[in-house]
């Protein structure tokens, strides 16, 4: 029987533990862990990303949805034969479901790999970076782009160095139409003389200074704020036009000319470059690492990281220029990432996950996203720029609690296998003798494996 | 016919013939009389900054247009004539009948103390309370503990508000069959040893009792929807005095003009349910609508605006002395906003609902002080 830590790799950095997953660790816990933030088991993980939808497939369609709506428009005011407008709005109504479907196999593609894959600690990873780098999808744009985010520009990136990372996220598409920097415009642009009515939108340089990089108790001023996002004008997106390509595209005609100061370091890059210098220095700035390596512990570990493993991951940052595989490492060779006591109630994504994973629950897409939202995590959908909160206060009591219970229950009649001997092969030495009591008393099999998914052992990692 | 019964059904019919029904909630020795556990507060936090100067543009500033253009244009025409030549935007319709029977008030220019422009800081402030942001301590959990009186939050967790004092309650819409008594039996010999667990389980058994959590619908989950079945369960709680609801959406940083039209029906729809299905204790309830900041008061680049400072507050209600419009006005010229840039605050929100509890549920001085530290309740009188 493998040992303690193998358990604790599955669990508390994968998504639970099978017979495969235990067969995989052999009892090398912390290298089969280590082993997955390679570059070459990243290209593999990713292999199956091919063949789906992308923000460039979805800019495409948005510019045809536009178009079909301009021309339902002028169809109705022109009075045109009923017949055509018809035509134009079953055709709208095609292109709405494609995109549905489209976008809802994307959705579920990251969920997927988190239960099936063989390396669940990176797609545990993206997961992480994902809701870190949050995009909601509240429009008709934003749902199509949202799920593209976290596989074009996140996952591609977690295991190499946070700049490229934050670079990466800061240029896709669905980020900069999230936080409305496409229509961006620096003041002192000439485009800005002429236009009265557009001008800078600073919701992009706010959240990447409060959220994305040094944090909200940094000490970034208003006009950090301002000037980053003056450096960020131009950084927009093509809509696939004949004049231009489609995805992000740097305008150079609205990029805010001039020295950008951000923290009292001066910026005389020109164009593109000057947000690049700035968002690298802010990718290594001690606040960032801190920010970023707390959030780690926070996410892996506990509510209430320990400050001394935080202390270690950033000096890593600091002195691997943010080489985010070896904060990483540093992280997973602390003894604190390894204490037998499970300290993290396990969100309502990784209930979700584990749970189909250690019990193979068939799930179709559609019930995976449905349910995710009943237990209240539905994906794209924090509704903030900060992303779902990782304590459990945001997601635990009395009604989370039945939420769950309900939840058990139902998904509970899908299981075939032994229920004792699933809560073995997934807890090992974890499964307290309670637990195995109350499962041996249920009334059938079902409440059994009820009982399992609900005990206090599954529910935390 | 035993006694107690008698005196009951006698002190109904003294009641009734001495209080017309009409003015039963109206009068004001009746609410003096009446118990705290008849007056339901509801707090409906709007998340993501409201725009006020699009909710009640200023018309009369002759400033505002020049910030504004076309957002501000649009409303001159549209907009629902209110006291002191503010307007309500034209989807707060309800309001503004409301508004006419003098069932709501909004006042002018308020903030809490926080001065950054984070949302996530800025709605944790206004929830807790006080000037230094405590997490497990919320300004409603406070208030409503002060009455001896329960919590109910419409959401999926407890929010900050409603965390920390006394008890409080939470529901939401589920999509899934009830658990089965059986297995909650045996989910508490479960977790025995596990103490948190526990005591979620105990108060999740207790509350789906009480608050009737079975829903065996599966409607939109929309805010009029949570709006209805707060009012419900407030009004067939007698335990339970303070509920929060919540609403997102406000941080229009684009297309602004479209997205609050949407979001304030939504509002003003989300309203309506609650009067509806407060019935009869509308009369005496209240509700306060805030947010956690204003927004720039000039419109961005992207037909939208940023984060700002003041924002306006809502009072409604069967209580609420509306049909006026409160708050000190401090003017749209450049030289008069804050920082070159935001509406100035010319007062603090929370001194408004500081004298909502006063005169509503009768706080004592010690009792706001608790409550709300950080201010004075306002003097005017707000209440009927």
């Amino acid at each position: 029987m493998a040992d303690l830590a193998c358990y604790i790799a599955a669990n508390r950095f994968g998504y639970g533990a099978n017979p495969n997953i235990l067969q995989a660790i052999g009892n090398q816990p912390l290298a089969w862990l280590t082993a997955q933030l390679a570059p070459e088991r990243v290209t593999t993980a990713l292999h199956v990303v091919k063949g789906h939808w992308t923000s460039d497939l979805a800019l495409q369609h948005l510019v045809k949805y536009a178009q079909k709506k301009r021309d339902m428009r002028d169809d109705s005011s022109l009075d045109n034969s009923a017949g055509q407008g018809q035509e134009t709005n079953n055709e709208l109504m095609t292109g709405k479901k494609q995109l549905a479907k489209q976008v809802m196999d994307l959705t579920e593609l990251t969920i997927q790999q988190g239960i099936e894959s063989d390396s669940p600690f990176f797609w545990h990873l993206v997961d992480f970076f994902s809701n870190h780098f949050s995009v909601s999808a509240n429009n008709i744009e934003m749902r199509a782009l949202a799920p593209t985010l976290e596989l074009e520009a996140i996952a591609p990136k977690v295991t190499g160095h946070f700049s490229s990372l934050l670079q990466a996220v800061v240029a896709h598409p669905a980020m900069l139409l999230y936080l409305n920097n496409e229509k961006s415009v620096g003041p002192n642009t000439r485009f800005a003389q002429k236009r009265k009515d557009k001008g800078l939108n600073e919701n992009l340089g706010r959240e990447i200074l409060e959220l994305h990089t040094l944090g909200v108790g940094s000490q970034y001023k208003q006009e950090d704020v301002t000037e980053l996002a003056k450096a960020l004008t131009g950084w927009s997106i093509g809509r696939g036009t004949r004049q231009e390509a489609t995805g992000f595209l740097f305008r150079d005609g609205v990029h805010e000319p001039g020295v950008r100061v951000v923290l009292g370091k001066r910026y005389r890059q020109q164009g593109m470059a000057q947000g690049q210098a700035i968002l690298a220095d802010l990718a290594n700035h001690p606040d960032t690492a801190r920010h970023v390596s707390r959030k780690l512990v926070q996410h892996f570990i506990a509510d209430q990281g320990n400050e001394n493993i935080v202390n270690t991951m950033v000096d890593t940052w600091l002195s691997h220029q943010g080489n985010l595989a070896k904060v990483l490492m540093s992280m997973l060779s602390h003894p604190e990432s390894w204490q037998s006591q499970a300290q993290k109630l396990k969100t309502p994504r990784e209930l979700l996950i584990s749970s189909c994973r250690v019990c193979s629950i068939p799930l179709g897409q559609a019930d995976l996203i449905r349910h995710l939202s009943n237990l209240g995590q539905r994906p794209f959908n924090a509704g903030s720029p900060a992303g779902y909160k990782d304590n459990h206060l945001a997601w635990s009591g009395p009604h989370a609690m039945m939420s769950r219970i309900e939840w058990a229950s139902h998904v509970s009649r899908f299981v075939r296998v032994d229920p004792i001997s699933l809560a073995q092969q997934s807890l090992g030495p974890l499964l307290s003798k309670l637990t195995i009591q109350q499962m041996q008393q249920a009334e059938s099999k079902e409440q059994a494996v009820a009982l399992f998914l609900l005990s206090p052992e599954f529910q935390r990692r | 016919m035993h006694r107690r019964d008698f005196v009951k059904s006698a002190l109904a019919g003294w009641m009734y013939l001495n209080v017309p029904p009409v003015f039963a909630g109206r009068s004001a020795s009746a609410m003096k009389t009446l118990p705290n556990t008849d007056k339901k507060l509801i707090w409906v936090l709007l998340r993501g900054a409201m725009d006020s100067l699009h909710a009640l543009p200023p018309l009369f500033d002759k400033n505002l247009d020049r910030h504004r253009g076309a957002l501000s244009l649009a409303l001159r025409d549209t907009g629902l004539p209110l006291d002191r030549g503010f307007a309500l935007h034209p989807a707060l319709k309800h309001a503004h009948t409301l508004y006419q029977q003098g069932q709501f008030l909004p006042v002018v220019a308020v903030a809490s103390g926080y001065r950054q422009r984070s949302h996530f800081d800025g709605q944790d402030q206004m929830e807790c309370g006080f000037n230094q942001t405590e997490h497990e301590n919320g300004w409603l959990a406070r208030a409503v503990a002060s009455i001896g009186q329960e919590g109910l939050a419409v959401a999926q967790t407890v929010p900050l508000a409603l965390r920390g004092e006394g008890k409080t309650h939470n529901w939401y819409p589920s999509q899934f069959k009830p658990a089965d008594d059986d297995l909650l039996q045996r989910l508490t010999r479960l977790y025995g040893e596990d103490a948190p667990m526990h005591a979620w389980l105990n108060e999740a058994i207790s509350s789906r009792d009480r608050l009737s959590m079975q829903d065996k619908s599966s409607p939109q989950v929309k805010f009029p929807y949570l709006a209805e079945r707060c009012g419900q369960m407030l009004q067939q709680n007698p335990a339970i005095s303070a509920a929060m609801l919540e609403m997102g959406g406000w941080d229009t940083h684009n297309n602004q003009a479209n997205r609050l039209t949407r979001q304030f029906s939504q509002l003003d729809a989300g309203l309506a349910a609650l009067q509806h299905s407060l019935g009869e204790a509308w009369q005496h309830s209240i509700v306060i609508v805030t947010t956690e900041f204003g927004r720039t008061v000039k419109v961005n680049g992207t037909s939208g605006t940023d984060h700002g400072t003041a924002s306006a507050l809502f009072l409604s209600g069967g209580a609420i002395k509306g049909k006026q419009v409160l708050g000190d006005w401090p003017g749209l010229a450049q030289e008069q906003l804050y920082e070159q840039r935001d509406l100035k605050p010319t007062s603090d929100v929370r001194s408004w609902i500081a004298a909502v509890l006063q005169q509503h549920w009768r706080l004592t001085s010690t009792q706001l002080k608790h409550v709300f530290p950080d201010v004075q309740p306002v003097s005017m009188s707000l209440i009927t």
